[in-house]
């Protein structure tokens, strides 16, 4: 009843902390009483009295820590209130043992020393170099949140371009060839030559920027990845690659978009410098999440060599920093060059 | 012929329809998404569909998924299936799926170039095939890198291979080549020979053997 109301007045009956404190009065009454009538020099009955007050004083910080909510809190009160306890009896026994030099200063010494450390383990937090730790983790964890939901948000922004592109200026420029078509379709059958090349022509340009818009909105956000995921897009660039290409992938989730963009573009870059440094060498690229972290490796049969500070790997390292992973390009000896990213993924 | 289209945007809808309907062909209906399609195949049984790859609701490749679904309920239904993007996976999954009927894969812009487009439509509708040529010069690029027998082939000769792959008929190639039926015949015979491939009868099945065999030896 007591832990559940522990602040109510009405529901704290303190019959037996009451009765401690009279049957302690009593008693030391009597004692003190026999005391005087006996007529001693010594005062003995003060032993009584401290033992009757020490355990009025242990019975009230036991009832304290019944009450009271559990928690590192009021376990760092009880242990004060224990250390006070044992602090205050030292003098008193000092006391009524006949005084002498003031040996209770050691052991007040040993017990302020344990609340001292006590007090600054659990006031860590006001520590003021604890406190700018602190502010810096809660600075980098609010960052980290910001910049990833930033690019997330670009990365959704772009896949939206790339949207706006197919279903805006693509569909007209189509429609626009599809019409060119049409008319060219029909000076064909009966019409003047020169009109219909001039046609022709303007047919031409037409699908020849809807093949340069293809190859932007690629550019921007592949629309295999979009659809299919990482792996099949991984195998779609090394079908485009100039080498002999193997994907393995094992991957658990798809990871957010921003991410898979990333090591996509990882892929890309590599699978690119491997066909411009090695051409035709074999290249092998995988693709595994474990713990939270999507691993993209790429190792070409090329013999090493690569010259990690590239500009086009200086921007993928970019690209792979800003979500917080690594971007490692070494030599494997006897093999070539591995392109190895680890991208953190939040699931 | 009779021929359903489901294309979201409708600018290109109408123009498609105008287009067709100007080559004697009946566009007998049209919808808007995927589930639209095996709706109006059903309804209309039509000889041809021509599908966008994307599609709401997702905008991704549902109308690939769509195309095969209706293929799998009318195997003798005749797909030609258009998109902003060619990806050679989306290829195979629609060769690999149906029966009888043809297949096509094309990019959107192939619309503008009015003759090309009605024969492969025409192509597709008889059973026969249509691939983009970005497909198949993706395909030739890929699988050609070290292999002999694809290196064997002489520069005219890897042409001709191309435009078998695109899924052309004889008459076909020695148009876009300008050059003769004969010569066309004999360069396929040649080039069956060089790659060890039985001579076949009809050309979609021709198709599919040169495209095996570009997948095959990858």
């Amino acid at each position: 009843m007591h832990a559940e109301h522990p602040h109510d007045p009405a529901e704290e009956p303190d019959t037996v902390l009451g009765l401690q404190v009279a049957f302690s009065a009593v008693a030391g009454c009597v004692v003190t009483v026999v005391w005087v009538l006996t007529g001693s020099a010594e005062f003995w009955a003060g032993w009584a009295w401290l033992g009757l007050v020490a355990l009025l004083a242990v019975h009230v910080l036991v009832r304290y820590a019944v009450r009271a909510p559990a928690g590192g809190r009021r376990d760092y009160r009880v242990a004060l209130g224990a250390l006070a306890i044992v602090a205050a009896i030292q003098p008193v026994v000092w006391l009524l043992g006949g005084q002498g030099p003031f040996w209770p200063a050691w052991p007040l010494l040993a017990i302020a020393a344990i609340a001292a450390t006590l007090a600054a383990i659990v006031h860590r937090r006001r520590l003021p170099w604890v406190r700018a730790q602190a502010a810096l983790e809660a600075r980098v964890d609010v960052l980290t949140r910001t910049r990833s939901g930033a690019l997330d948000v670009q990365a959704q922004q772009l896949r939206r371009i790339e949207r706006d592109l197919h279903d805006g200026a693509q569909v007209r420029l189509v429609a626009l060839a599809m019409r060119l078509g049409r008319a060219e379709a029909r000076l064909d059958d009966a019409g003047d030559p020169v009109t219909r090349d001039l046609v022709r022509g303007a047919r031409e340009e037409a699908t020849a920027a809807i093949a340069e818009l293809r190859d932007l909105a690629r550019g921007i956000a592949p629309p295999v990845l979009a659809d299919r995921g990482l792996a099949a897009a991984a195998e779609a660039l090394g079908r485009r690659s100039g080498s002999p290409v193997t994907v393995s992938a094992r991957l658990d989730d798809r990871p957010a978009p921003v991410v898979e963009s990333a090591a996509y573009f990882v892929v890309a870059e590599a699978l690119a410098n491997a066909a411009k440094h090695v051409p035709g060498a074999p290249v092998s690229v995988a693709l595994t999440t474990a713990e939270h972290r999507l691993i993209v490796e790429v190792l070409d049969e090329g013999g090493g060599g690569a010259d990690a500070s590239g500009s086009g790997l200086t921007g993928l390292r970019h690209r792979v920093e800003a979500l917080d992973g690594t971007l490692v390009v070494r030599d494997v000896p006897a093999t070539g060059t591995l392109v190895r990213a680890e991208l953190p993924c939040v699931p | 012929m009779r021929a359903v289209i489901v294309e979201d945007h409708a600018l290109l809808r109408e123009g498609l329809i105008s287009l067709l309907r100007e080559h004697d062909v009946e566009v007998v209906a049209h919808a808007e998404d995927a589930e639209g399609l095996l709706r109006i195949v059903r309804g209309h049984q039509p000889d041809l569909a021509i599908v966008d790859v994307r599609l709401p609701p997702t905008f991704t490749d549902e109308g690939v998924r769509a195309a095969i679904a209706a293929r799998a309920e009318h195997p003798t239904l005749a797909v030609l299936v258009l998109s902003a993007y060619v990806e050679p996976v989306y290829t195979a999954e629609l060769l690999a799926s149906g029966g009888g009927g043809g297949v096509g894969y094309l990019l959107k812009e192939r619309v503008g170039d009015v003759r090309a487009f009605m024969d492969a439509v025409r192509r597709v509708a008889d059973g026969g095939t249509a691939l983009d040529r970005e497909v198949v010069a993706e395909l030739v690029r890929d699988h050609g890198r070290g292999n002999s027998a694809l290196d064997g082939l002489t520069p005219r000769e890897r042409e001709v291979l191309e435009l078998m792959a695109e899924g052309r008929t004889n008459a076909g190639i020695a148009e876009a080549l300008v050059v003769t039926g004969g010569a066309v015949e004999k360069h396929v015979t040649s080039i069956f020979a060089k790659l060890g491939l039985p001579a076949s009868q009809g050309d979609h099945r021709r198709v599919l053997a040169v495209l095996a065999y570009l997948r095959a030896v990858g």
